[in-house]
C-alpha cells in the first residue's frame, strides 16, 4: 500500500522524488505483466494470477516483485512480461509458460527463446525491444512510459519526472508566458481538427465571464481507434498534468474528463489517479503551495458517437441529450452552461508537460514544418503487427504500413488504407508516399483525424467500406438537422441497393446532390463530413462501383448478394469438415464422396471457405457457376507431400 | 445596443447587436423562408432551409440565418442558383420520411421552390408520418407547460414524437401545437393524444 | 412484509403486496415463490386486517421504499445535481439491469426535470434499456478494424446458436445480444464481450467455446 503524504510546497515534492530514487533498487528483481484491455482480452490476467502462486510456490514471494504496467504498443504480441533489471521481453505468454519461466529466467537467469519476439518476416528472434524492426523505427515521447509503470502508482510517475513540468509551470512562469510557449511550439489538436491549441488557449483566457472550465475529451467515438484509451489506462497522471498546467494557463478552477461507456477500465484508472493526486496535494485547494485551485471530475458516456463533438460532449455533461449546436459563436467563449470552456483531445493534454519541460524549440524540431511533434496512431485491419505505433509527424504511410506494420497480413495485396474515421476517407496505393501531417492528408480528401489506421486488402471490397461508415453514420446521427438524418438514410439505402445488386446509373446523380447539400447545410462537423467516406472510394475505386452498378459483380468477392461458393470437385478430399459447418446444411456428399453445395440454400455465410484446408472451395462473382459433380464422384486423393 | 450595418442582397440593413441575420432581415422586409423557426421561440436551427450564403474574410460559408449574429459589414446573398437548389433537396429530403401528403407551409414551400416530393421518396419502405421533426410543438409546449405531454425520444431515424400519458392530464387543450405545425401533421383539434404513446413506440407497436 | 429473494436474477426486495403463495419479481418479472414460513399462517383476510390495524396505530415516518429509494440513494450523493442525471441513469442501469418506467418517473420528481427530458435522454444513448434485459450482456464489436476481420460472421454465428436477434433477448432470459461500436480492443479483431469479460482474436469455433462458459 502506498504511504500518502500532502506535498504542500515545490522542496516537499522534489525531496519526495529524490527519496523515491535513492529507495529503487537497481538490482531488485521484477516480473511486470502488461494488464490492459487488449492483454486482459487475451488472458492477462491469468497470467498473473499464475505467477502470484508460482513465485509463492517456488519461495520467492518477497524477493521478486511483481507489477501491472500497461500496455507497450504489441498487442497483436499480447500477453507481454518483462524481466528487470535485465529488460528481457517475453511475448504471448500463456499461464502454462510461468513456471518455465520463473524456474529458468529467474532462478537460473536463461532466456527461453520460444517467447522472445518473432518477426514474422525475417522469422528472427529479438533479444531486445530495440532490435525489434517495428519498434526501431518509432519515436515513442507520449507512450515512452507506457508499458513501464504502474498505472495506478502516483510513486512510478513521479520516480519517471512526472510533475516536474507541473512544478516548472506553477514557480516559474506566468500564465501568459504559457500560452506563449504553446504558441511558439505550434501544438495543433490531436482531436482531429487539427486546431493550433494556443488560439483556442487565448480565447478562453480572453473571454469575459467566470467560472471558465477545462475538458478533456475522451469520448473516442472513432471505430479502430484506441489510443486515447490507452494513454488514459496506462499513464493517466501524464494526462491530468497537462490538464493543471492547461488550467493555470487559462485561469479555470473546475475541469472534466469525459470518458466514453466502453472504456471501464480507462475510467477507473483515471478516478484512481485523481484521487491519489488529491491525496498528494497536487490537486485540489493550494496545489503544492502555489495558491493555484483546481479540481477534476469524471464523467462517463453513455453510447453516442455524436456526444465525441466538442458542443454535444457540453451538453452531455450537462445531463441533457449530445445534440451539437451550430458553433458560430465558440465554445471556448460560451460553451458549458454558457461559460468559456476549452476543450482538447487526451494526446493534446498529454503533450503539454512534454512541452513544458523540454521547451517549444525542441517540440518543433520534431516533425514537418506544418504538424510539429509526433503522431500516436492506432495500426489496425489487415496488417501482421497491429497495436498503438508512435511516429513523428511526416513518416510517409507506407513506412508506417510495411517498416512497422510488417506488411498485410497473408502475403496479400494492399488495397486502401482508412485514417480519420467516419470523418475520413479512404488513400490508395499510389499515395503510400504521402508524408503524414495535417495537411498533406487533407489533400488527397482524407484527414488525419484522431489517428486510426485502417488498412484493408484485395479481400475488401469498396463499396461495402463506404456502405460501413454511412451505416455507422445513419446509426449514430443525432437527428436533429434534415439533410444529415434523411441525407443518410437515402444514401444507406441506396448503397445497400449496390450492394445487392439493385443498383442503377441513375441513383448515382441523387447521390451527388444529396452530398453537396449536407456538406453545405448541415449542422454539425457529423453531417458536414457525413459524405467523405463515399467520395472517396467513388474518386479512387470507381471501376469497383461501376462494376457493381453494371456488371453486378464484386470485384473483391466480398458482398454476399453477388457471389456464390463453389465446391471445385478436382481439388475436394471429401474430409466432411465443411458439411459440418455449414448453418444450413446445404452442403451433399459423404466420407468418400465429392462435396458440393446446393446453391438455392446457400446464404453465403463463408463458414465453409473458413473451415475448408485444401484451398477446395472458391468464391465466383457474375461468372456461371459450373454444374454440380456427378453424384458418386470419388475424390482425388493429393500425395502427402503437396 | 450597438447599431450596425450589414449587408444583404447587395443592400445596406441597419441592426443592434445581438440580433441574428434573420431578424435583420424581416425587419427589412426581406424574405427567407422557414420551417421551424417561430419568433416567439428561440431560434432552433433544425431545419437548415433559412441558410444563406456569408462572405467572411475572404471565405463564403453557406450558415442558418436564424442562429447566426449579425456582425458590421458582414455580406449576405438571400437567393443564388446554388442556394435555391440546395433548398429544393432539403425539401425534398425532408418528404423522405414526411411522405408526399404534406400541407401547411411546407406545401407552400415545395411549390415555391419547385420540389418534388416523391424524389427520394422510393428509397425507403416506411410509412410516411407527416412530420419533419421540427421540433416547433414540443418547444412551444415548454413554453405554455414546462412538463410537457409530448417530447422527443430516439436518435436519428428513430427519432419521434411521443405522448407520456402520465401527462396527458398536464395538457390544457391550448392547441398551440395545432397552430404552429407547418406541415399539417397535428390536424385535430381537441384532448386526444395528438401523437402515439410512449409505451407504444418503445414496445415496436407503432 | 416479506423478505423476497429471486431464484432467477438474485434480487432482493421486501415485498408489501397481498398475495400469499407468489410474487412477480420487479427486476425480471418471473413469479418467485413465497417461502411458507415466511407467510404468516393466519388467513388472507385476517393478516390484511393486522396489517391496517398496525399501520393505523404507529406512526412511521415517511420512508422511501422500493425503487424510490434506490433512485432517492443515488440522487443525494449526486447532491441533487440535475446535471447528474446521465450519471444517475448509468448507475441504475448498471445495478439494476433496466430502467422501468416507474424509476423514470421517480427520478423526474427527485430530481426535478421534466419527465419527457428524463425519457429524452434514455432514449436517446444507447447504454440506457427501457426493457428487462437477459442475465448475461453480450456485445459484439462492429468496429472498422473488427469488421474488416470479420465480426459479422461472429455476429451470425452468435445469433444462430443462441436464436436471438440484435438487441433482442432468448426466450430463457439467459443472454441479451447488441452491437457496439469499438470497445478499442482494435488490434485484437473480432472482439466479443460478455458481461465484463473481453474476449478478442475470435475465430468460428471460439464462439461455442465462449458462450459454454455462461451457461
Amino acid at each position: 500500500m502506498q504511504k500518502v503524504r500532502r506535498l504542500s510546497s515545490l522542496r516537499d515534492l522534489e525531496e519526495f522524488r529524490q527519496g523515491i530514487k535513492k529507495n529503487k533498487d537497481p538490482r531488485q528483481r521484477i516480473v511486470a505483466v502488461s494488464v490492459s484491455t487488449c492483454c486482459v482480452a487475451l488472458g492477462a490476467l491469468k497470467v498473473v494470477e499464475t505467477f502470484k502462486t508460482e513465485l509463492e510456490k517456488q519461495g520467492l514471494k518477497g524477493k521478486v516483485q511483481l507489477k501491472n504496467t500497461g500496455c507497450s504498443g504489441f498487442c497483436e504480441q499480447s500477453p507481454a512480461v518483462t524481466i528487470y533489471p535485465e529488460e528481457i521481453y517475453y511475448f504471448k505468454v500463456k499461464p502454462e509458460d510461468v513456471p518455465e519461466i520463473v524456474t529458468k529466467t529467474i532462478k537460473e537467469k536463461t532466456i527461453i527463446e520460444k517467447l522472445l519476439y518473432k518477426d514474422l518476416a525475417t522469422g528472427k528472434r529479438s533479444r531486445k525491444l530495440q532490435d525489434i524492426p517495428s519498434y526501431k523505427h518509432q519515436l515513442r515521447l507520449l507512450t515512452k512510459n507506457s508499458g513501464k509503470i504502474d498505472p495506478r502508482s502516483i510513486e512510478d510517475y513521479i520516480s519517471a519526472d512526472g510533475y516536474s513540468a507541473l512544478e516548472k509551470t506553477l514557480f516559474e512562469m506566468k500564465p501568459d508566458q504559457v500560452v506563449e510557449e504553446i504558441k511558439k511550439a505550434n501544438l495543433r489538436g490531436r482531436g482531429g481538427g487539427g486546431f493550433p491549441t494556443w488560439i483556442k488557449w487565448e480565447t478562453t483566457r480572453n473571454a469575459k465571464d467566470e467560472p471558465k472550465y477545462v475538458i478533456v475529451n475522451c469520448d473516442e467515438g472513432d471505430p479502430g481507434a484506441f489510443m486515447d484509451r490507452s494513454l488514459v489506462e496506462d499513464n493517466p497522471h501524464s494526462v491530468l498534468e497537462g490538464l493543471i498546467i492547461g488550467a493555470y494557463a487559462i485561469g479555470a478552477h473546475q475541469g472534466y474528463v469525459y470518458i466514453r461507456e466502453e472504456y471501464p477500465i480507462a475510467a477507473e484508472n483515471i478516478s484512481v489517479a485523481i484521487k491519489q493526486a488529491e491525496d498528494f496535494g497536487l490537486l485540489g485547494d493550494n496545489i503544492m503551495g502555489s495558491g493555484f485551485n483546481f479540481r477534476v471530475k469524471v464523467h462517463r458516456g453513455a453510447g453516442a458517437f455524436v456526444s465525441g463533438e466538442s458542443s454535444a460532449l457540453m451538453t452531455a455533461i450537462e445531463g441533457k441529450i449530445g445534440e451539437p449546436r451550430p458553433k458560430y459563436v465558440h465554445t471556448a467563449v460560451k460553451g458549458l452552461w454558457g461559460k468559456p470552456s476549452c476543450l482538447n483531445n487526451v494526446k493534446t493534454w498529454a503533450t503539454i508537460p512534454l512541452i513544458v519541460l523540454k521547451g517549444a524549440e525542441w517540440f518543433k524540431s520534431v516533425g514537418t514544418e506544418g504538424s510539429s511533434g509526433t503522431a500516436i496512431f492506432s495500426l489496425v485491419g489487415k496488417v501482421n503487427s497491429t497495436g498503438l505505433v508512435e511516429v513523428p509527424m511526416g513518416t510517409t504511410l507506407g513506412d508506417l504500413i510495411f517498416n512497422i506494420g510488417g506488411g498485410i497480413k497473408g502475403g496479400k495485396r494492399f488495397k486502401a488504407v482508412q485514417t480519420g474515421g467516419p470523418s475520413g476517407g479512404f488513400i490508395p496505393e499510389k499515395y503510400l508516399d504521402l508524408p503524414v501531417d495535417f495537411d498533406e492528408l487533407s489533400k488527397v480528401g482524407s484527414m488525419m483525424g484522431s489517428g486510426g489506421m485502417v488498412v484493408m486488402d484485395e479481400d475488401t471490397c469498396m463499396v461495402d467500406a463506404a456502405r460501413y461508415f454511412v451505416d455507422f453514420l445513419h446509426d449514430e446521427s443525432c437527428g436533429k438537422c434534415i439533410p444529415c438524418r434523411e441525407g443518410l438514410q437515402v444514401l444507406s439505402n441506396t448503397i445497400k441497393d449496390i450492394c445487392e445488386g439493385k443498383g442503377k446509373d441513375e441513383d448515382m446523380l441523387g447521390i451527388q446532390d444529396i452530398v453537396t447539400t449536407m456538406e453545405e447545410a448541415s449542422l454539425c462537423a457529423l453531417g458536414k463530413t457525413a459524405a467523405n467516406p463515399v467520395l472517396t472510394s467513388l474518386k479512387y475505386f470507381k471501376d469497383e462501383w461501376d462494376d457493381h452498378i453494371r456488371n453486378k459483380r464484386c470485384t473483391a468477392k466480398a458482398c454476399r448478394a453477388l457471389i456464390k461458393y463453389y465446391i471445385d470437385p478436382q481439388k475436394c478430399q471429401a474430409c466432411m469438415l465443411c458439411l459440418k459447418e455449414c448453418p444450413v446444411t446445404a452442403i451433399e456428399g459423404g466420407k468418400d464422396q465429392v462435396h458440393s453445395i446446393e446453391q438455392e440454400k446457400c446464404t453465403k455465410c463463408g463458414a465453409c471457405y473458413e473451415a475448408c484446408k485444401f484451398d477446395a472451395i472458391r468464391k465466383l462473382s457474375a461468372e456461371p457457376v459450373p454444374p454440380p459433380p456427378p453424384k458418386g464422384m470419388k475424390p482425388i486423393r493429393k500425395r502427402k507431400n503437396k | 445596443m450597438k447599431n450596425l450595418t450589414l449587408r444583404i442582397d447587395d443592400k445596406d440593413i441597419p441592426a443592434n447587436e445581438g440580433m441574428t441575420i434573420l431578424e435583420a432581415a424581416k425587419n427589412a422586409k426581406i424574405e427567407i423562408p422557414t420551417l421551424c423557426h417561430n419568433d416567439e421561440l428561440e431560434p432552433y436551427g433544425a431545419c437548415r432551409i433559412c441558410s444563406v450564403e456569408i462572405e467572411r474574410k475572404g471565405r463564403t460559408q453557406l450558415v442558418a440565418s436564424c442562429c447566426y449574429p449579425v456582425e458590421e459589414g458582414l455580406k449576405v446573398k438571400t437567393r443564388s442558383h446554388k442556394i435555391d437548389k440546395i433548398r429544393k433537396t432539403i425539401i425534398e429530403l425532408a418528404a423522405v420520411s414526411a411522405g408526399i401528403d404534406v400541407t401547411g407551409r411546407m406545401r407552400e414551400l415545395a411549390s415555391e421552390y419547385n420540389a418534388d416530393l416523391s424524389r427520394f421518396r422510393s428509397n425507403v419502405k416506411t410509412e410516411p408520418t407527416k412530420c419533419i421533426l421540427c421540433g416547433l410543438c414540443v418547444r412551444r409546449c415548454i413554453e405554455a407547460t414546462w412538463d410537457t405531454a409530448i417530447g422527443f425520444i430516439g436518435r436519428g431515424v428513430t427519432r419521434k414524437i411521443a405522448t407520456f400519458p402520465e401527462k396527458v392530464s398536464v395538457c390544457t387543450n391550448c392547441n398551440h401545437c395545432y397552430s404552429v405545425c407547418p406541415t399539417g401533421r397535428i390536424s385535430s383539434i381537441g384532448a386526444d393524444p395528438k401523437f402515439p404513446e410512449v409505451d407504444d413506440i418503445l414496445a415496436g407497436r407503432e | 412484509m416479506v423478505e423476497l429473494a429471486c431464484q432467477h436474477c438474485d434480487y432482493e426486495w421486501d415485498y408489501q403486496g397481498e398475495n400469499e403463495y407468489y410474487a412477480t419479481c420487479p427486476r425480471c418479472r418471473y413469479k418467485v415463490r413465497i417461502p411458507e414460513d415466511k407467510v404468516s399462517r393466519v388467513g388472507h383476510k385476517k393478516l390484511s386486517l393486522e396489517i391496517k390495524k398496525k399501520t393505523l396505530t404507529e406512526k412511521r415516518p415517511a420512508k422511501l421504499r422500493g425503487i424510490a429509494a434506490i433512485v432517492n440513494k443515488l440522487v443525494q450523493d449526486a447532491q441533487y445535481d440535475k446535471g447528474m442525471l446521465i450519471q444517475i441513469l448509468l448507475k441504475l442501469q448498471r445495478s439494476f439491469g433496466w430502467l422501468p418506467k416507474e424509476m423514470l418517473i421517480e427520478i423526474s420528481k427527485q430530481l426535478e426535470i421534466p419527465l419527457s427530458q428524463v425519457y429524452q435522454v434514455a432514449t436517446f444513448y444507447k447504454a440506457f434499456s427501457l426493457a428487462p434485459r437477459g442475465r448475461h450482456l453480450i456485445r459484439v464489436c462492429m468496429g472498422t478494424s473488427c469488421k474488416v476481420r470479420g465480426s459479422g460472421t461472429i455476429l451470425e454465428r452468435v445469433q444462430n446458436r443462441l436464436s436471438v436477434d440484435k438487441d433482442g433477448t432468448t426466450l430463457d432470459g439467459k443472454f441479451s445480444l447488441e452491437t457496439v461500436n469499438c470497445v478499442g480492443c482494435c488490434a485484437l479483431g473480432p472482439v466479443m464481450t460478455v458481461d465484463d469479460d473481453y474476449h478478442g482474436n475470435l475465430k468460428l469455433p471460439d464462439v461455442e467455446r465462449v458462450l459454454s462458459k455462461y451457461q
